[in-house]
């Protein structure tokens, strides 16, 4: 039981206009299950832009999970996307490798409207080896080990969408083994030890995969227990070339196959310039739904419209595409942009399969308020066929 | 072994990543009596430049372009000091950091091997490098070029305000400002009063020219 929960479904329940036909939830869920739906849905990562959206900073809400819980719902109610994003920076991935008075050396955190950073706690990969092994992660907990101190954020939201009878799903990000095995060591290093040390790396990563599963227990024990049915499961693996994939891709592979029997609506968010052959391997890895992917990797040479139809193409039959506009675009482009990358990638995507509107990545905290506007509007405007 | 053959195998050393190669190799054509400006510019730039040609053709990618720069940078420590002696025609001078609050650096790790490769004279400060460090730097070194390395679009965000403090050591005029990395879009850069902004080390280095070129006809018609 939650009083900001409580105050928000007194404030919604029962008072809110519908949205088209059918609810938010059941619009994702028929977007997932590659079956027809009143509208495209629209489900933005909003992340920390509806922190700040909702008039809060990292400092008030970092140790505050109401008013975390707070800026999420105020933001859903203003603009109903199909969707609500729980909250999480990247702290809830490094929080528990690190002793709790050692964590402020390790924040890095430019001003009220940037993402939080972190620095490496790990340094060679011996010293990150060492980490899982002497099970640091243990070690620190804070209460719970796959969400630290987030996990309280979610429950409330899990809340909200039950007490709100499921008409909008909340969806739950969870790190993969390679996005965690990247974040302690930073990228750079990690993609360089793929070619270098391509042993250790294995090692490195079975014990990356060993910690991840074990978090899926607690997901499946708490989150599922409080009606979690929408899982991110967001990579590393972004800088990532063909070997790397072949190599080291069993890792999240394995990690998809716990998580797909754990979750109904299971999709993969893969941000950066994406390769195809990432694409064609997240169509082969059975029971994701869905995959939020970006931009065409750099050497493609291929047009917006071009790299959403050959995507689309590729996912017929199989999967829902998540994309448009760009990150960047929501940042820094017009509302007239937004609208524009919307309709493409609609009009690319919707002839051979079911799409979510939704960049590839989260909105920045800079975005414009109309641009996110914008591509709620354009959504919510586009026939389907 | 014929110099063409030695500078032949400098550059595919860079190409094939080889790590432990790449020393001996440099300093075997040092003791062969080839100059450290030669084994640099036709060695290994030369194998930086197939790197960006591969790269470019989806051959190779991210992780391998990565170490083939640790293996440039491995022979560029053997003839730095050799090569600042004997001084030498460098196409610009630039400084380059990863913008105030951002340490990521995958980015600018690629760029400065390329920027250098192509002749510039390249100072690295680092990561997460405050915005009076630019203008210190600026007045230190005197570039012409200033890179801002910016890989999350909030730290993107940031080249105004370090555009700014440049502006009020009154340094802007001295120097083109260049933003770098895969959150940029050059219009923004503009908007926040940078000059431009490329996601490709190797498309850069065009930019890099044409900004040299400006900031020098305009020194010249001051």
């Amino acid at each position: 039981m939650s009083e900001i929960v409580d105050r928000w479904v007194r404030r919604l329940k029962g008072k809110l206009a519908p949205v088209g036909e059918m609810t938010h939830w059941e619009r994702m869920v028929a977007a997932f299950e590659l079956r027809p739906s009143d509208l495209v849905p629209v489900a933005p990562e909003l992340d920390y832009w509806q922190i700040t959206y909702a008039g809060y900073s990292h400092a008030e809400i970092y140790h505050d999970v109401d008013k975390t819980t707070d800026a999420c719902l105020r933001t859903w109610a203003d603009l109903r996307t199909d969707a609500i994003w729980m909250y999480v920076d990247i702290s809830h991935q490094i929080e528990n490798f690190i002793p709790p008075e050692k964590r402020p050396e390790h924040f890095l955190h430019r001003g009220d409207k940037d993402y939080l950073l972190f620095k490496p706690v790990a340094k060679t990969i011996d010293e990150a080896i060492e980490l899982y092994e002497s099970r640091a992660y243990e070690r620190h907990l804070d209460g719970s080990r796959a969400v630290t101190h987030y996990t309280p954020h979610m429950l409330q939201l899990l809340e909200f969408q039950e007490k709100m009878d499921r008409i909008v799903p909340v969806i739950v990000g969870i790190a993969t083994p390679s996005n965690y095995a990247e974040t302690l060591v930073e990228v750079q290093q990690f993609v360089r030890w793929t070619v270098t040390e391509p042993k250790k790396v294995k090692r490195y990563l079975d014990l990356a995969l060993e910690e991840r599963l074990a978090a899926l227990d607690f997901y499946a024990e708490v989150a599922r227990a409080h009606g979690l049915h929408f899982v991110c499961l967001f990579g590393g693996a972004r800088t990532w070339g063909p070997r790397q994939l072949r190599e080291f891709g069993y890792a999240d592979e394995r990690f998809v196959q716990k998580a797909v029997k754990l979750f109904p609506y299971v999709f993969w968010h893969i941000c950066g310039h994406n390769l195809p052959e990432a694409m064609q391997l997240l169509v082969q890895w059975d029971g994701i739904k869905a995959v939020q992917y970006d931009m065409p990797y750099y050497g493609q040479k291929l047009s917006w419209p071009e790299w959403c139809e050959s995507v689309a193409r590729l996912f017929a039959g199989k999967r829902c595409a998540m994309n448009s506009p760009t990150t960047q675009t929501a940042c820094h482009g017009t509302p007239d942009d937004v609208r524009r990358m919307v309709r493409e990638f609609l009009d690319a995507t919707l002839p051979h399969t079911t799409a979510v509107v939704m960049p590839g990545c989260e909105i920045d905290s800079y975005s414009p308020v109309e641009n996110v506007r914008a591509m709620i509007e354009e959504a919510r405007r586009q026939p389907l066929p | 072994m014929e110099k063409a053959q030695r500078l032949q195998k400098l550059a595919q050393a860079v190409l094939d990543m080889d790590l432990e190669g790449v020393v001996p190799l440099v300093q075997d054509s040092l003791a062969a009596g080839l100059s450290p400006n030669e084994i640099l510019a036709e060695g290994l730039s030369a194998g930086m430049r197939q790197v960006g040609e591969k790269f470019k053709q989806c051959e190779i990618f991210m992780p391998e372009v990565l170490v083939s720069c640790d293996v440039y940078y491995r022979g560029l420590e053997i003839l730095r000091p050799l090569i600042r002696q004997g001084g030498g025609p460098v196409r610009g001078k630039m400084i380059i950091g990863t913008i105030y609050g951002d340490i990521h650096s995958v980015g600018k790790d690629v760029a400065v091997p390329v920027f250098q490769a192509a002749g510039y004279d390249v100072i690295d400060l680092g990561v997460d490098v405050p915005d009076e460090r630019f203008v210190e730097a600026i007045r230190e070194h005197q570039p012409e070029i200033v890179g801002l390395g910016t890989y999350m679009t909030s730290t993107f965000m940031h080249t105004r305000e370090t555009v700014r403090v440049i502006e009020e050591a009154g340094l802007r005029d001295r120097v083109k400002i260049i933003c770098g990395g895969p959150a940029v879009d050059p219009a923004a850069a503009r908007r926040m009063g940078a000059d431009d902004a490329s996601d490709d080390a190797w498309e850069a280095v065009g930019k890099l020219d044409r900004l040299v070129e400006e900031l020098r006809a305009a020194r010249r018609s001051a």
